[in-house]
């Protein structure tokens, strides 16, 4: 299988606080093409800083992330900006979508930025919100959505522009039960269907319960690096 | 780019009452600088029509050192080379009204006042200010007239009425003595005093006569269509003329003290509107601030996602530049039809005020000008201010950290 990501030897330290923070330590890891992974750990572990730096919004103190062929970290913030809008897709925890646009034009919202033709990217953002169960939901804007569903909508976004990867941070963290588990049948379907890698920061048991691979983070480094057949 | 322009509608719109509030400010705040100005403009046209009627005339012929020292040492001959100068001009030129004055004493029996003593073409004079209508007593003489029109306040003065002689005594030009006895044919009122109680009128070649003057002019009057394009007129006909003896001036040349004066009035008015369109200014910008930084989570996720930062700039621009221009077109569309119904029907005046304008010989009202120049300005200067403050909200999307604004 095709490696999508791959990082070698990446440290991050914050040193714009009164002791020198070591947020990652020396993480070398592969994410193959497909992927359902996710980084788990404690709180401060450093699964968001490693979301961040794999997505080319935080910068690495020491090391690489070689996607594509292409090492993101030596990026200027410009060639990032392009870089994250056409090979990477997020869903964050708090759901984030634009307040002033309908689901539709949300899910749009990545391809109009890529320039896509209208015709497909109103076809597309209609298919991904058919797919995450929203089909009657178009033309409505976030404030008349519930949380799982704007978390829905997220999920569509993100996948609406077909990226290499998608990165979540902690996705689930603020839904109920049952739209915890219906995110995921969605996620869980779309990685299949869609065969995109998809690398979850979590510590939603529920969410671990689906990954077909487990990396735990302690205190900035790899402990542990599991693969589960969830098949 | 629609969808900028979408989301920066669609922004404005998250608050409605925000943004009507701050849109109201730009719109009052443009109603007033403009009505402020169109009621100076007004003012001022009011004033400089009332000094070119009564007083300059849009130019002036002069003897090249009258302006200096208007007296009758400095009169200048009215003959062939003026009329043959202007007569060049005839399409420019209305009509011309010449005129010759010089202090004198006037007297009645053991009475005497000082007097200005104006010579005059009746006909001419009325044609630029129905001079003749302000006559109360006797007739208004016709150039074959020998006899005099007098101020009311001088002949109550000098106990004068119509049949009466009045004995002028004065200097004639180069130092002669210029005496002469008229009758009063007339009594003439003015509104403002120091004409009421000083003017004597003769019919212009009486006037001469009585300075020794021949056919001397002080001033020769020169009417156009307006006030436009008078200088070059005046360089024009100054160009035919000897410099060493003529002189051709604009009304603004002949009154620098008032024309100063308005112009520092402007300059107040402008101060004025200048301090609304700070409190203005200062305004929108708190409202674009607040826009701002409750949403930086939101930039933050945007440029996330791969928006590029001069796209997001180009949205809070917008979303400025729509606060703008939304107070200023309601501005126009409010302010047309106000500043109108102030033009058409002008604020009438009365009691001291009244006599006060009446003082200077204008109307006693307030008209607003209808000026499209002052909506336009101001409404560049609306939309300037606006656009500086955007470009503060474009500043802070340019230094945004993305993860700090993601956290925010």
């Amino acid at each position: 299988m095709k490696t999508v990501i791959e990082t070698k030897g990446l440290s991050k330290t914050y040193t714009n606080t009164a002791v020198p923070v070591e947020a990652l330590k020396d993480i070398s890891l592969e994410f193959k093409e497909g992927e359902f992974t996710a980084i788990v750990g404690p709180s401060g572990s450093g699964k968001t800083t490693f979301l961040n730096v794999i997505g080319g919004l935080d910068k690495p103190t020491k090391g690489k992330v070689i996607i594509d062929n292409v090492d993101i970290a030596s990026m200027k913030e410009s060639q990032l900006f392009d870089f994250r809008l056409k090979h990477i897709g997020f869903v964050f925890q708090a759901y984030n979508l634009i307040p002033v646009l309908t689901a539709t034009e949300n899910v749009s919202f990545i391809m109009l930025l890529q320039k896509r033709p209208k015709e497909e990217m109103n076809k597309r953002a209609k298919e991904m919100l058919e797919q995450v169960g929203l089909s009657d939901k178009l033309d409505v804007r976030p404030n008349k959505l519930s949380g799982g569903q704007q978390q829905r909508v997220a999920v569509a976004r993100a996948l609406a522009s077909r990226p290499d990867f998608v990165l979540a941070d902690e996705p689930t963290a603020n839904l109920d039960t049952e739209s915890a588990f219906n995110l995921l049948d969605i996620m869980a379907r779309l990685n299949k269907e869609e065969n995109i890698t998809l690398v979850f920061s979590t510590h939603d048991q529920r969410v671990i319960d689906r990954a077909r691979r487990v990396i735990t983070l302690v205190d900035g480094a790899v402990d542990k690096d599991e693969t589960f057949d969830r098949d | 780019m629609a969808i900028l322009f979408t989301l920066a509608w669609r922004n404005l719109w998250r608050n409605k009452r925000r943004t009507l509030i701050t849109v109201s400010s730009v719109l009052f705040t443009y109603l007033l600088a403009v009505a402020l100005l169109s009621f100076m403009g007004g003012f001022q046209e009011q004033l400089t029509e009332s000094m070119i009627r009564q007083d300059t005339g849009y130019l002036q012929v002069q003897d090249a050192m009258y302006l200096d020292e208007p007296s009758m040492d400095h009169i200048f001959e009215y003959g062939e080379e003026v009329r043959e100068a202007l007569a060049h001009f005839e399409d420019e030129i209305e009509y011309t009204v010449p005129r010759i004055r010089g202090f004198s004493l006037a007297a009645k029996e053991m009475s005497t006042r000082p007097a200005m003593v104006n010579g005059i073409v009746p006909e001419q004079e009325d044609q630029l200010r129905d001079l003749s209508g302000n006559m109360v007593q006797g007739e208004m003489f016709g150039m074959d007239d020998e006899y005099a029109v007098v101020g009311a306040g001088l002949a109550e003065l000098l106990s004068l009425e119509i049949g009466d002689t009045i004995v002028l005594i004065g200097q004639g030009f180069q130092a002669v003595s210029a005496t002469g006895k008229f009758r009063v044919g007339g009594i003439i009122e003015f509104s403002i005093p120091e004409q009421n109680n000083t003017m004597v009128y003769l019919p212009l070649e009486v006037a001469q006569w009585y300075f020794a003057a021949g056919n001397r002019l002080s001033n020769l009057l020169i009417m156009t269509g307006g006030k436009d394009q008078i200088r070059p007129l005046a360089a024009q006909i100054q160009q035919e003329l000897d410099e060493e003896w003529y002189a051709v001036r604009t009304w603004k040349e002949i009154v620098p003290d008032m024309v100063e004066l308005m112009e520092m009035q402007r300059l107040v008015y402008s101060l004025i509107t200048w301090v609304f369109y700070i409190i203005v200014g200062f305004g929108i910008f708190g409202t674009i601030l607040t826009m701002l930084y409750e949403r930086m989570r939101e930039f933050g996720i945007l440029l996330s996602l791969g928006m590029r930062r001069y796209k997001l700039a180009m949205v809070t621009l917008t979303e400025t530049v729509i606060i703008g221009l939304l107070g200023v077109f309601t501005g126009i569309t409010a302010g047309i039809p106000l500043i109108y119904i102030f033009h058409r029907f002008p604020i009438r005046l009365s009691g001291g005020m009244a006599d006060y304008m009446y003082s200077f010989g204008m109307e006693p009202a307030f008209r607003f000008i209808m000026s499209p120049g002052i909506f336009m300005t101001q409404g560049i200067i609306v939309f300037v201010i606006t656009l500086f403050i955007g470009l503060y909200s474009m500043r802070k999307i340019f230094v945004m950290d993305v993860l700090d604004a993601t956290r925010s």
